[in-house]
């Protein structure tokens, strides 16, 4: 139970944490946040088309918006409005895109898991297992001897892998 | 000429299709007389593509216009490095001289001297085999790079001048060589399967193949983004464009497999798992491929749409249902010797990086086709863009590096408190120290403190590391500390290849930190005279300038670079207009120190003599350059080949036989 709480909270932490730089209210701060639609499929602030008419026209109405004294927010929805969500770098953190924010995490965690529950079943495997093998190394010293032998010659071929 | 080039192909295609099944067949029913036949046909495939090759090259080189391809990729201006590398400008042409390059690789197989694998040979050169002949049926059929115009324009549309760069010349020849090298791993894998020889085997047969494919395509990827970096203009290297993605994938989950397979050599772990990432990785090469050649999402590398896409699908539908089916039926054989001591230990450091170089492939991955996803589930079109990669990924990348330290520092089967302490205790009382010294030089934003530290621990946890080898290795033979320094990187290349690899990593991920948390830019119109300050610079527009050369009209623009007062530099961004391109292309102008770099763009100019110019100041970028240098060396120390004993008159006999 305790270990399923931590496990969302770092979840949470991971999906809302995450590096995100604190952008303001300015045109390269808004346009980081949207894709440019001229087909690029770049980032507004980072199409590199020569004289991008796409990018001007957007950019000046950004600037327009904010000299208007229109928030980010408000800007960046007056995009959706037009250009529908496709005009947004990432997808909004709510209902089905959640999928692609989350599942991530969740598949890490899930792994995770598994490697947890694996490790601890290969721990109890190997400390059932070691009394024994030392017997038989007693009981049959020339075989172990030859089996040393070839395990180190096998180390020096192979190495440190 | 173009005739015999298609010819060639077509006759590497017949003779592929039968040596794959003759390998098979051979190898099966002992018919060691078809076996060599098949190795034959091998090799006479090497030297059918090889024509092809070199009669494409020759039409590139003479101007033969005729043929489609030449025209449409190069013009009688390009020097001749630049018609060479028209070789890979399109669909075509990259598809032969991805079949060019297996059919080499494969040679290379098959001529091998080996000690290990040798049974393995004939049904990894089917598998091989196999691969070529889809490349081969495309080749023939949708793909023809000899296909013949039915008149002989008098010039070619020459290269996209977006791809006259030297970049051109190295990233997409390094990086398809990435791509077709894991070809190899791959089809010794399945060889492992079909042939039930489910040991160590095939994992030392494909080491070395492993290393160059997985050294090759980082190098290609890093190349790639320098090439971005300088040639697109928008001050970036790492845009996150699908096809970007395309070659990060499988570069991560090879990564995983590489760390893994060392489990399985030393511990006999992970062996299922160790199929499914050599698998996945072959799997995400193609899909790579696919993503590049059908365009099925945009990209800035849309330049090479076509109707490739079915071809690939069904190719990658075959590796995946063939090979995972296989490996299901199997899984008997590949049952894990996993016994461990404690859960502080090697494995469990290795485990959790395969776990989170999976992971961070599956988000890319995730977000490369969740547009496609959300317009199948949804009817929405979305874009996945660097905002939603840059968050996702970045705790997950933070994560391995924490783990890149980490993992060479603890020991193999149990790792005890004491000699954990010893091993990190110093490293770590640096990196806090590195840490509270960049918040009083005012980095103050948490992420990149965290971000700035863990990589000071990875970096002092692996040159401490280093030292203490050294050191004992100086106290053990009484030889001086650098004598002792080389031979221990002599006596185990692939260990301190690893290590110089890590080290590759720290500087690359204090690049991508660098630069990402702390660039600065601004947009400014000058007229002549007129200065703009950025940072500690400042910037005087001194003139512009217009030249012509025989291709391209070229505007330039002059500026002088003052550091507090202090005239450091004069650098000119530039435009070109190519005659036979409508869209004019950005050459912008960077000026480099190890500290950060100063790059501007030359953004438009008015009627009035006025200018726009785009700055900005990238700090640490040089350090991914850097890193990917120290990558390479660390990849070739890792992969230089052992020195051979000589083989006794009995081995000699055996081999011959």
């Amino acid at each position: 139970m305790m270990l399923k709480r931590l496990g969302t909270i770092i979840l949470l932490f991971l999906i809302f944490a995450s590096p995100v730089r604190a952008d303001a209210t300015t045109v390269s701060g808004i346009s980081g946040d949207l894709v440019c639609q001229c087909g690029c499929m770049m980032v507004l602030s980072n199409c590199s088309h020569a004289g991008c008419a796409v990018r001007e026209a957007m950019t000046t109405l950004i600037a327009q918006k904010i000299d208007g004294g229109q928030s980010k927010e408000q800007i960046i929805q007056s995009f959706v409005a037009q250009y529908g969500e496709q005009v947004l770098a990432s997808p909004p953190k709510r209902g089905f895109n959640l999928t692609a924010w989350i599942l991530p995490f969740a598949a890490i965690l899930g792994g995770g898991g598994v490697i947890y529950v694996a490790l601890k079943k290969w721990v109890r495997r190997g400390r059932q297992s070691q009394p024994s093998a030392m017997v038989e190394a007693e009981a049959g010293n020339e075989e172990y001897q030859h089996q040393l032998e070839k395990e180190l010659k096998d180390f020096t071929e192979k190495g440190f892998r | 000429m173009a005739d015999i080039g298609y010819v060639a192909l077509f006759l590497a295609l017949a003779v592929s299709v039968y040596s794959a099944i003759a390998f098979i067949y051979g190898v099966k029913r002992k018919h060691l007389a078809l076996t060599r036949s098949a190795r034959n046909g091998l090799l006479a495939v090497c030297g059918l593509v090889s024509i092809s090759v070199a009669i494409l090259a020759y039409a590139l080189v003479t101007h033969n216009f005729q043929i489609e391809y030449v025209a449409s990729y190069s013009s009688s201006d390009m020097s001749l490095p630049y018609l060479i590398s028209a070789l890979w400008a399109g669909n075509d042409g990259s598809l032969l001289f991805w079949a060019w390059l297996l059919s080499l690789f494969a040679a290379v197989v098959v001529l091998q001297r080996r000690d290990a694998g040798k049974v393995l040979v004939p049904y990894a050169s089917s598998i091989i085999m196999f691969t070529q002949v889809f490349f081969l049926i495309l080749l023939v059929s949708v793909s023809n790079p000899f296909h013949k115009l039915a008149f002989t324009p008098a010039e070619g549309m020459g290269l996209n001048p977006m791809l006259e760069n030297p970049g051109m010349i190295l990233h997409p020849p390094v990086l398809l060589a990435g791509y077709v090298g894991f070809t190899i791993p791959f089809a010794f894998a399945i060889a492992a399967l079909l042939s039930r020889r489910l040991g160590d085997e095939w994992l030392i047969t494909i080491r070395r193949w492993t290393l160059l494919a997985w050294l090759l395509l980082g190098i290609g990827n890093i190349i790639g983004a320098w090439w971005a970096y300088v040639e697109l203009g928008w001050g970036g290297y790492w845009a996150w464009d699908p096809i970007e993605n395309a070659g990060l994938m499988p570069w991560l989950v090879a990564t995983a497999f590489l760390h893994s397979t060392m489990m399985q050599r030393r511990r006999g772990m992970l062996k299922v798992w160790n199929m499914v990432l050599i698998i996945l990785t072959f799997s995400l090469t193609i899909f790579g491929t696919f993503l590049t050649r059908s365009g099925i999402l945009s990209s800035v590398h849309t330049f090479a749409e076509s109707a490739l896409g079915p071809f690939f699908l069904v190719f990658i539908g075959i590796i995946l249902f063939g090979s995972l089916g296989l490996l299901y039926h199997r899984s008997d054989g590949l049952k894990s010797e996993a016994e461990m001591e404690s859960l502080v230990s090697r494995e469990s450091t290795f485990l959790l990086n395969n776990l989170l170089l999976v992971g961070a492939a599956f988000a890319i991955f995730l977000g490369t086709v969740f547009p496609v996803i959300s317009e199948a589930v949804r009817g929405v079109k979305i874009s996945v863009g660097a905002p939603f990669f840059n968050q996702v990924n970045g705790p997950i990348f933070l994560a391995i590096i924490l783990l890149t330290g980490i993992c060479v520092l603890i020991g193999w089967r149990r790792a005890s408190v004491k000699k954990l302490i010893r091993s990190f205790l110093w490293p770590l009382v640096a990196a806090l120290m590195l840490g509270i010294a960049l918040f009083f030089l005012g980095i103050r934003e948490w992420y990149a403190l965290v971000a700035f530290s863990l990589c000071g621990l990875v970096l002092f946890t692996i040159l401490y590391e280093w030292f203490r080898e050294t050191r004992a290795r100086h106290r053990m033979r009484t030889e001086n500390y650098l004598k002792a320094f080389w031979g221990l990187i002599w006596a185990n290349r692939p260990r301190y290849g690893g290590y110089i690899v890590h080290i590759a990593i720290v500087f690359i991920a204090i690049g991508i930190i660098g630069s990402s948390f702390y660039d600065v830019e601004k947009e400014a119109t000058l007229m002549p005279g007129e200065s703009m300050t950025i940072k500690n610079y400042t910037l005087t527009y001194e003139n512009m300038d217009y030249y012509e050369t025989q291709s391209k009209a070229v505007v330039t623009a002059s500026l002088s670079v003052y550091n507090e007062g202090k005239l450091i530099d004069a650098l000119t961004p530039e435009k070109y207009f190519h005659q036979s391109y409508e869209q004019p292309v950005t050459e912008v102008a960077i000026r480099t120190t190890p500290l950060e770099d100063l790059y501007i763009i030359l953004v438009g100019w008015g009627d009035d003599g006025s200018t726009t110019f785009k700055v900005l100041v990238n700090p640490l970028v040089s350090w991914m350059w850097i890193g990917g240098g120290v990558l390479f060396l660390g990849g070739l120390v890792a992969f230089w080949p052992e020195r051979r004993e000589k083989s006794t008159p009995e081995q000699t006999r055996a081999r011959r036989k």
